[in-house]
């Protein structure tokens, strides 16, 4: 509702017509330091994830997103790699790039199962439980991979 | 060793006298029988090598080639008759069908009797075409005796001939030292189709020879039947089952006048050699020569064992001849060769720029390989190649395929199967340089998430504290 009432409302006063500012909209409060400026710049919106980002996820949570970052940068130099110099043999490209995507979806679902925010919709799974399940995940994941490269 | 049971069969069969590799019964067909007399040096001669030489006419109904389906001879001389034809037992199909069982025929003509219809019909199914003219001969009036044919011109002198192309083994040279001459008396020229592959002249007219019918009463030949290199004196037929036919263009030239004859040549061209003195024919040693190569006792191959077996260095290399091999599998090849020579076995040489070749093919061949002699045993000469199997897996054949000019061809194939790679033969990853990367990728995925199992199972649990914003978190 809010975005359809600014709208109304600048549109009669770039007409010049006397306008009643009167009407309150309802406009959410922002942090102090936006009442200089109602808009954001893009770094200031960047920052504020992060920072929001480092105090609110847990210590686990947050070991668990540095493996999947390591992880992805696995991925990608593997990937780069594939594409300047070729994928001979081929099996073994989809071997090593299968192994730094299929541990980095193992590794998010553990994530989501452990993390405390969705502890409603994991209620009978612990997280015990939730690591066990991924450990032997893995397990099977590193078996195909040594497999298939021969 | 299959070498030396092939060895010691080779020799045991040498010791068996043997004029021909083919058999030794010899008929001769001759009209009157009192002509005999004028060929006994050469019939002489051919009972010395071994021949059983059977003489009859072909007024006698018995003769016959074929008795209850299978040859009743290997070889077959005929004489020129004086009748049209030679009778029923000696059709152009019989004959034709004797070729085709494997028997030799010498087939003489003469320029006084005309040739029977039916030898027409016959050398114009082999594509060999006489002159129209029943009573045509060969006249050289640069290259006649002047001692016999002063005035007719019609005994043409002809040199040893050379060899009809380089590659090729020349069995009629004599001792090869030159000066021979060779006397061929009233004889019937002829001319070859060129559409046939399987026909080899082996004694061309001279260059300056064509074809006269003196029963023409004109000053000067015009359109003559053929001239020059283009008659072929003495022609040969070796069928696809290297049955040979043989067409003697002067049966004269086999009879005993001109096997121990003087000769004096004429001038020639241009009074070249105008001064030549008497020789003697070499009528007898080049008749032996053609008669030992149409009754194959010259130029004829025999293919002894063929062996093919692995070599990489594994227990299966001694395998012979195994069923099956892998593609890009190392293999070897080696076939034992030998020539019949007169009456034993030796060993085969290829003439200097030709070479015997292995195809490995599967429709068509994936390998043409030229096979260098390795051993030499009395009677043969082994030859051998090595190659990798091509990269394609099916049925495959080693082919051998070597048919030249006067020699019986050799046709060998030997099939093997080619299998894929098995699952545990393929190169492992780590053999593979380009599979680097991927394999230490892996490994630091690996190790990666053994350090965060590591972490996570040992980690000491966080204490609460308060952040920036005040609220609580874990």
């Amino acid at each position: 509702m809010a975005p359809k009432r600014n709208a109304r409302d600048s549109t009669p006063s770039s007409t010049a017509t006397i306008t009643t500012t009167a009407t309150p909209v309802p406009v959410p409060t922002p942090s102090k330091s936006s009442l200089k400026n109602n808009h954001q710049s893009m770094q200031e919106i960047a920052v504020g994830i992060w920072q929001n980002y480092l105090d609110k996820t847990p210590q686990r949570t947050k070991l668990i997103d540095t493996f999947m970052a390591f992880l992805v940068v696995v991925g990608v130099l593997q990937f780069v790699y594939c594409v300047i110099a070729g994928n001979y043999p081929f099996n073994a490209f989809l071997s090593g790039f299968s192994a730094a995507v299929g541990q980095f979806v193992l590794t998010a679902s553990l994530r989501i199962q452990t993390n405390v925010e969705n502890k409603a919709e994991f209620k009978e799974v612990s997280h015990e439980r939730a690591f066990a399940d991924y450990v032997f995940g893995s397990l099977i994941l590193h078996f195909f991979c040594v497999n298939f490269i021969n | 060793m299959r070498w030396i049971l092939s060895f010691c069969l080779l020799a045991l069969a040498a010791i068996v006298q043997a004029a021909s590799s083919s058999g030794n019964k010899l008929l001769v067909v001759l009209e009157e029988l009192a002509e005999k007399s004028k060929y006994t040096t050469y019939l002489g001669d051919l009972e010395a090598r071994g021949f059983k030489i059977t003489i009859d006419s072909p007024k006698n109904e018995k003769v016959a080639l074929f008795e209850l389906g299978e040859r009743a001879y290997d070889h077959l001389l005929l004489l020129p008759s004086k009748s049209k034809g030679l009778g029923p037992q000696f059709t152009p199909k019989l004959l034709l069908d004797f070729v085709n069982a494997g028997g030799n025929i010498l087939l003489t003509l003469s320029a006084s009797n005309p040739t029977p219809t039916t030898v027409v019909s016959l050398l114009l199914e082999l594509d060999i075409h006489l002159p129209t003219d029943r009573t045509a001969l060969v006249v050289d009036h640069f290259n006649y005796d002047t001692l016999s044919a002063a005035e007719a011109h019609d005994v043409v002198l002809v040199p040893r001939p050379d060899s009809i192309r380089p590659a090729v083994k020349n069995f009629f040279k004599g001792d090869g030292k030159g000066g021979e001459v060779i006397a061929f008396p009233r004889g019937v020229g002829q001319t070859l189709g060129n559409a046939s592959p399987l026909l080899t002249p082996i004694l061309r007219a001279p260059r300056t020879a064509y074809s006269y019918n003196p029963k023409e009463d004109v000053e000067g030949v015009e359109d003559p039947f053929a001239v020059g290199q283009q008659l072929s004196l003495i022609t040969t037929m070796q069928a696809r089952n290297s049955a040979r036919f043989t067409v003697i263009g002067s049966a004269e030239m086999l009879e005993n006048t001109w096997f121990d004859a003087k000769v004096k040549r004429s001038a020639g061209l241009g009074d070249v050699a105008a001064g030549a003195k008497k020789v003697q024919t070499s009528n007898r040693e080049f008749v032996k020569e053609v008669t030992g190569w149409t009754f194959k006792e010259l130029g004829v191959l025999k293919v002894g064992a063929i062996e093919h077996h692995l070599i990489e260095g594994v227990a299966d290399d001694s395998i012979i001849n195994p069923k099956i091999y892998r593609v890009k599998n190392e293999v070897t090849y080696s076939i034992e060769l030998s020539e019949y020579s007169w009456d034993h076995w030796v060993p085969f040489t290829p003439p200097a720029d030709d070479v015997v070749q292995l195809e490995f093919s599967m429709l068509s061949p994936f390998h043409r390989l030229p096979l260098t002699p390795s051993t030499t045993t009395a009677n043969s000469t082994i030859y051998t190649t090595s190659f990798k199997l091509p990269d394609q897996h099916g049925i495959f054949n080693f082919k051998i395929n070597y048919k030249r000019p006067f020699l019986t061809n050799l046709e060998e194939k030997n099939t093997v199967t080619v299998r894929h790679f098995a699952h545990d033969e393929w190169p492992r990853s780590w053999a593979i340089s380009g599979a680097w990367p991927w394999l230490t990728g892996i490994g630091v995925t690996v190790t990666g998430w053994v350090a965060f199992v590591a972490l996570w199972l040992w980690s000491k649990p966080v204490p609460l504290k308060l952040t920036t914003s005040g609220k609580k978190i874990q």
